[in-house]
């Protein structure tokens, strides 16, 4: 019981989740940005607690009976809190108080689902891992349909909820047949597999569990919800739908396929590179053809999670530092391109004509998506090259050039549409000549996301060696029979 | 009644339920086969609890968590509904296509 005080920061934030749900009755709508403010201050201070951890690693980790607390974890907590906050900042801003509905609820749900996360990324059982991504699913279904007046808010939900509550009963088969292989739930005491039949049904079971990782992390073939998911949510939801879970789903497979992949007859090695190669090459060229904002960020998404397959791949601490390095940078990288769409969208809609003219209109807000767009894209010497480096050097290194060949040349595609919106924003008339609108919560995401791609870009040993350390398991994967 | 019995009626629900979910054209006929897809695997774990590690009760355990998990989600995804319903009047998934995925 002593351990229960590793997961203080998931207690407080559920705790504090609660109390803003039953504000939410109390308050009316002027308070409603105290509350968003509330859960960002709340979110923040967790994130703090971990910062601590990173000063005395030891006093900071262990183990539950369903859930380590290590580096690995750690690490992944603080990119899920980090985009909490930033994500919390940018809903102060995204309406006025006046139209704001149920704010508090809203907060509690981001909390909620952050939770999960949390709990996700930190669990060794697939019973928690299983309970933990229903929380984080079902808080993100009601989010996407929040705006409730919405057709396209309404329709995102529905079609996100249909695609995430069948791959969780995917999900949920899978663990079944490996809870009959092992007959345990517990990744750490997996014991050898006798026989044809449990060797089968563990087979079985990976396949399954990589089905209902893959809808989550949008792997492709398991894409279709993203887009439409993405563009009817409200654009702050769209912001974490595109971070979060993404970041903690592709925690928690490293773990579990690092305890699983050893036990496997099954080369799961060459399906992660097949679909790796799959996801990017889907990603990227339907994206070229994308018209609106939202759609053409959610097929980068799910271009991005192709890049980040690769760690998979090498399937060793290499490949898992180049995966933690690009998390860290796709949070900065995301979070700022989101951060303009969201400047702009309120007044002018989400389709590309709204960033016409913008050079002329606001030149630093150009610059800025022009910085995130180039980042994105890979260009050195900013951050999403230094990551992209360090996850092909991985695939080089241990024998897959091919696949490194593979994700250059998906690179050099996605600089056509990332250019686009460029192109959109220096070569075309502005429509109005009006200032685009500057808000403080949003400037601030933005100095923050463009500092951490610079910094990161310019000076990467610090983040590398962060990252050397988080790849690390807390029950190492040596010391398992 | 040996495991291989169980195993083909889950196998079987599984079945049931991951072609009504793909051939439905009523979101209602949709969640009624993705709740079959659950009941496949609460089968599957409950029996191999019964016949694989009758020592523990880990199966049975994990199923009345994925009994309340389902209802959850249920809960949130008939919600979803209505608000499609007061929204666009309809129940058919063909009929919701404002946006183009």
């Amino acid at each position: 019981m002593d351990g229960l005080k590793l997961l203080l920061p998931e207690f407080g934030l559920s705790l504090m989740a609660l109390g803003l749900m039953v504000c939410d009755l109390f308050f009316d709508r002027r308070a409603g940005k105290a509350l968003l403010a509330l859960g960002f201050v709340a979110a923040g201070v967790a994130l703090g607690s971990l910062g601590l951890a990173y000063n005395a690693p030891e006093a900071y980790s262990g183990l539950g009976t369903l859930w380590a607390v290590d580096p690995m974890s750690l690490f992944f907590k603080a990119v899920i809190l980090a985009t909490t906050t930033f994500v919390l900042m940018l809903s102060i801003d995204y309406k006025p108080a006046a139209e704001l509905r149920h704010p508090g609820s809203f907060t509690a749900l981001v909390l909620f689902s952050a939770v999960g996360m949390m709990l996700l990324v930190s669990a060794t059982d697939l019973l928690l891992i299983f309970l933990s991504l229903e929380l984080v699913s079902i808080c993100s279904f009601i989010l996407v349909g929040f705006e409730r007046r919405d057709l396209k808010s309404s329709e995102g939900a529905i079609k996100y909820f249909l695609f995430g509550s069948f791959s969780s009963a995917i999900f949920i088969y899978g663990i079944s047949f490996l809870y009959g292989a092992l007959g345990s739930t517990s990744l750490l005491d997996l014991r050898p597999l006798l026989g044809e039949g449990p060797a089968l049904m563990f087979m079985v079971g990976c396949i399954l569990l990589l089905v209902g990782f893959g809808f989550k992390v949008s792997m492709v073939p398991f894409h279709f919800w993203v887009p439409d998911a993405y563009e009817g949510a409200p654009i702050p939801v769209t912001t974490f739908l595109s971070i979060a879970p993404k970041a903690a789903a592709l925690g928690v497979m490293v773990r579990v396929f690092n305890h699983l992949i050893p036990h496997s007859q099954l080369e799961l090695t060459g399906l992660f590179s097949l679909l790796a190669v799959l996801t990017m090459t889907v990603g990227n060229l339907t994206a070229l053809f994308q018209t609106n904002i939202k759609r053409l960020l959610a097929y980068s998404s799910i271009a991005q999670a192709g890049y980040m397959l690769i760690g998979f791949v090498t399937a060793d601490a290499m490949g898992r530092e180049g995966l933690i390095l690009y998390t860290f940078v796709y949070v900065f990288m995301n979070l700022g391109a989101f951060a303009v769409a969201l400047t702009l969208g309120n007044e002018e809609g989400y389709e590309l004509e709204a960033f016409d003219g913008l050079s002329q209109r606001n030149l630093g807000l150009a610059l800025l998506m022009t910085f995130f767009m180039l980042s994105l894209a890979g260009i050195p010497p900013l951050a999403g090259f230094i990551a992209k480096f360090t996850l092909f050097a991985a695939a080089v290194k241990t024998g897959h050039v091919w696949l490194a060949v593979a994700a250059v040349l998906n690179s050099v595609i996605s600089v056509y549409y990332y250019m686009s919106v460029v192109y959109h924003m220096f070569f075309k008339q502005a429509r109005t000549h009006e200032p685009a609108p500057t808000r403080l919560f949003v400037t601030g995401t933005l100095a923050v996301a463009a500092v951490g791609v610079l910094f990161i870009g310019l000076y990467p040993e610090p983040f590398l060696a962060v990252a050397h350390l988080s790849a690390e398991f807390l029950p190492s994967a040596a010391a398992l029979p | 009644m040996t495991l291989a019995h169980y195993m083909t009626v889950s196998g079987l629900l599984f079945a049931i339920g991951v072609f009504g979910a793909l051939t439905r054209r009523n979101i209602i006929g949709i969640l009624m086969g993705i709740e079959l897809m659950f009941n496949a695997a609460n089968l599957n774990l409950a029996a191999f609890n019964r016949f694989l590690a009758p020592a523990g009760v880990v199966g049975s355990a994990v199923t009345l968590f994925t009994m309340a998990v389902a209802a959850a989600e249920i809960v949130v995804g008939l919600a979803l509904v209505m608000a499609i319903y007061r929204n666009m009047n309809t129940v058919y998934a063909e009929d919701i296509n404002l946006l183009k995925g």
